[in-house]
């Protein structure tokens, strides 16, 4: 599929002549449903169905939800400073799905953390300042992530969801959302600047975690610079996890890809892994840790897997030609989002070797919930952008889109280009 | 508002500058706490102890834990490890090569600098009257980051109950109070463990391995300095690494959260990223607005953000 001129990506358009009744949203929801029921039963008993143990106390809740999914959860991240910092205008037309992204596995992750936690009716100690303990980079996870969720992320999402509902509201209605929206672009550049200040701070604190645990974690993993490979490793996955859903979800819906667009997001993903890989290997050299990287142990299999899986993607996508090929730009995508999500996932629990010989796996339980959160992703992924303009098209999308909403609303007032006729 | 990009780059090079600046003397030091004046302590001399395990039983009787006895069926208490029905354990170690062995006493070490109080985002461990790292129900929201954290492997969690807690030696503070000893030094039957003030504790095994030079490894009092200073010594004839005691100077509370203070001193690094990101926004954000306004009127279509 090439790029045709007609075909850019303009607006964000709702998939509102998609339907929901096919297969893969069935099973999202089922996976969905039955962790739902699993997580409420999990607040009615103890933690001993899982495969957490004193050796092994953070398990697939918090290593993989929080801290291997956020990291694709970064897509607002990445994409918002790439477009408003870096000045990468083509990239606004994507923003509302990145933020939707964001939207989703931050909700996720902190759902299940809700759940991973044992004593969670202590929460409220998150809103007395007197009780924070701001030497814990835990502390800075759960403030900063939460704020970010509850505040940052649902402000930029508003947009998307506020349209529609001016599409269809009385005057007096469309009136105050007008005020609303002047309000709301006032405070615009300083909001965003703070929604990418506060997962630079939580996504770097993340890598910080694991720094307290010392020898516990393979020294191949164990450095000061945790924190720096988690952020880079933030954007690399951001990128990547924008890449990856626009494209399944353009083909899904039978939309073009814009393939100039989709390209420039490979190539900062591309230049990030190698900055990546680069600063790692740096790392390793200068604290003398090469000769651990070529033990023949597992240990050093996992550290080159990781490398090679973020390096040979990223080296083959510094080709223009090659990353304005779908297939190779998706596939690439894909290695580099595998190799970073297993970065992250690492410190915590392949490369975790607390004192005793125990190892971690989570219960089936324990792992279906866990799949559960990511069900929760596609569902809420699914209908949203089938009710709200999120997904990005093409201008001819969006007139069908509006002629579509004319014909079957006569009353609504708007023009033929989706514009309000009476305010 | 008009800031020259030159205005910027400097402003930004003073607030990483004195971020560095600020931060380097933390980097440098060991981030030594100096123990509390009332710290009180206990000293383990491994060529003491007999195994006996009276200490064991008699930790669970005085603080109320039900006998572990799964290995027994149900017999008597026989607990493999620290768990959350066991806050003190002897364990053997043994190198049948070498032919050594050595018994080793684990509870919580009630370090000077502890990982579990550093990292603990609602302070629900603490360092509280006579140094004992304490546990606040109230405060704790179960994260058992502290088991991650702590360099020992002492902190233990219920995974079994609804209202789970961490269960941990509190050195016996409700019998402190009461002018008692722990209950492990309290049974010893050879003085292996013993209770005491830290600083007269500290003479008295120094004094030791003065008296006996030669006899316990590296003439060294474990406890002293190891990982920041504890307030639990231990006097062994084989490597403290192997009896479960990290052989590192640097406290765990120290080298973890170094890098992370050193980035938030004051909020300075986060206060000058947020102010160069949101001055370079506002600029791209008139630009934006402005080309959102002609397309409207150009197009006719209303802007999407």
């Amino acid at each position: 599929m090439s790029a045709h001129k007609h075909q850019v990506w303009k607006r964000a358009v709702p998939v509102w002549d998609s339907s929901l009744n096919n297969s893969i949203f069935w099973f999202f929801l089922a996976l969905a449903l039955v962790s739902s029921v699993l997580a409420g039963i999990r607040l009615f008993g103890g933690l001993a169905f899982t495969g957490m143990s004193d050796d092994f106390a953070w398990g697939v809740w918090k290593t993989f939800n929080v801290m291997t999914l956020t990291a694709l959860g970064s897509a607002g991240l990445a994409v918002g400073v790439a477009a408003w910092v870096f000045n990468q205008h083509q990239f606004h037309v994507i923003m509302r799905t990145s933020l939707v992204i964001s939207l989703l596995f931050y909700g996720t992750g902190l759902i299940s953390l809700g759940i991973d936690v044992g004593r969670p009716w202590n929460f409220y100690n998150s809103l007395l300042p007197w009780r924070w303990n701001y030497h814990s980079s835990l502390f800075e996870v759960a403030i900063c992530m939460s704020a970010y969720f509850s505040i940052f992320l649902l402000y930029e999402n508003l947009p998307a969801f506020v349209e529609r509902r001016y599409v269809v509201a009385p005057t007096e209605t469309r009136r105050k959302i007008s005020q609303f929206t002047h309000k709301y672009r006032a405070a615009y550049p300083f909001m965003i600047a703070a929604a990418y200040l506060l997962p630079i701070m939580h996504q770097s604190s993340l890598g910080s975690l694991m720094v307290i645990a010392g020898p516990k974690v393979h020294p191949l993993w164990q450095t000061q610079m945790l924190p720096a490979y988690y952020l880079l490793q933030a954007f690399i996955c951001g990128f990547a996890a924008v890449v990856i859903i626009l494209m399944i979800s353009s083909m899904g819906w039978r939309r073009p890809l814009d393939m100039p667009v989709l390209s420039d997001l490979g190539k900062f993903m591309a230049w990030a892994a190698i900055a990546f890989v680069a600063i790692r290997w740096t790392q390793v050299l200068v604290t003398g840790k090469a000769g651990m990287a070529f033990q023949p142990d597992s240990m050093a299999l996992l550290f080159h897997t990781e490398m090679l899986l973020n390096l040979i993607p990223a080296l083959i996508l510094l080709k223009p030609r090659v990353r304005r090929t779908p297939r190779s730009l998706f596939v690439g995508s894909v290695v580099i989002a595998i190799g970073g999500m297993l970065y992250r996932f690492s410190p915590t629990t392949l490369a975790y070797r607390p004192g005793s010989s125990s190892l971690y796996f989570p219960s089936d339980r324990e792992l279906l919930l866990a799949l559960g959160a990511v069900g929760w992703t596609v569902v809420l992924f699914m209908i949203i952008v089938k009710y709200f303009a999120v997904l990005p098209a093409p201008l001819s999308e969006w007139y069908r889109a509006i002629n579509h909403a004319k014909e079957k609303l006569p009353e609504l007032r708007i023009d033929e280009h989706g514009a309000a006729t009476d305010y | 508002m008009t800031v020259s990009r030159r205005d910027l780059l400097k402003s930004a090079g003073a607030g990483v500058g004195a971020t560095v600046l600020g931060a380097a003397p933390g980097l440098a030091a060991r981030g030594e706490v100096a123990p509390r004046e009332d710290a009180m302590a206990l000293l383990y001399d491994a060529t003491a102890c007999i195994g006996c395990r009276a200490c064991v039983v008699a930790c669970a009787d005085v603080n109320g834990l039900e006998p572990d006895t799964a290995l027994t069926g149900g017999m008597y208490s026989m607990p493999l490890d620290l768990n959350a029905r066991t806050k003190n354990i002897i364990m053997l170690w043994r190198d049948e090569e070498k032919e050594q062995y050595s018994f080793v006493k684990h509870q919580c070490m009630h370090c000077l600098d502890p990982a579990c109080v550093s990292g603990c985002p609602f302070h629900a461990l603490t360092k509280e009257e006579w140094g004992v790292v304490k546990w606040h129900g109230d405060l704790c929201i179960g994260c058992r980051y502290c088991e991650i954290a702590c360099p020992y492997d002492v902190p233990r969690f219920e995974w079994e109950s609804f209202n789970p807690k961490i269960i941990k030696c509190e050195l016996c503070d409700h019998r402190i109070a009461k002018g008692l000893e722990p209950g492990c030094t309290d049974v010893c039957p050879t003085a292996a463990v013993v209770f005491g003030r830290r600083d007269e504790l500290k003479t008295a095994g120094e004094k030791r391995i003065e008296e006996n030079p030669g006899k316990y490894y590296q003439d060294h009092l474990y406890g002293t300095d190891d990982l920041g200073g504890t307030q639990v010594f231990y006097l062994a004839t084989v490597p403290f690494a192997n009896l479960g005691l990290p052989e590192r100077k640097e406290s765990a509370a120290h080298y973890g959260s170094k890098v992370h203070t050193t980035l938030y001193k004051w909020m300075l690094l986060p206060l000058t990223v947020f102010g160069l990101m949101a001055t370079f926004i506002r600029r791209r954000w008139k630009i934006f607005e402005e080309e959102a306004l002609r397309e409207q009127q150009e197009t006719g279509r209303p802007p999407q953000l």
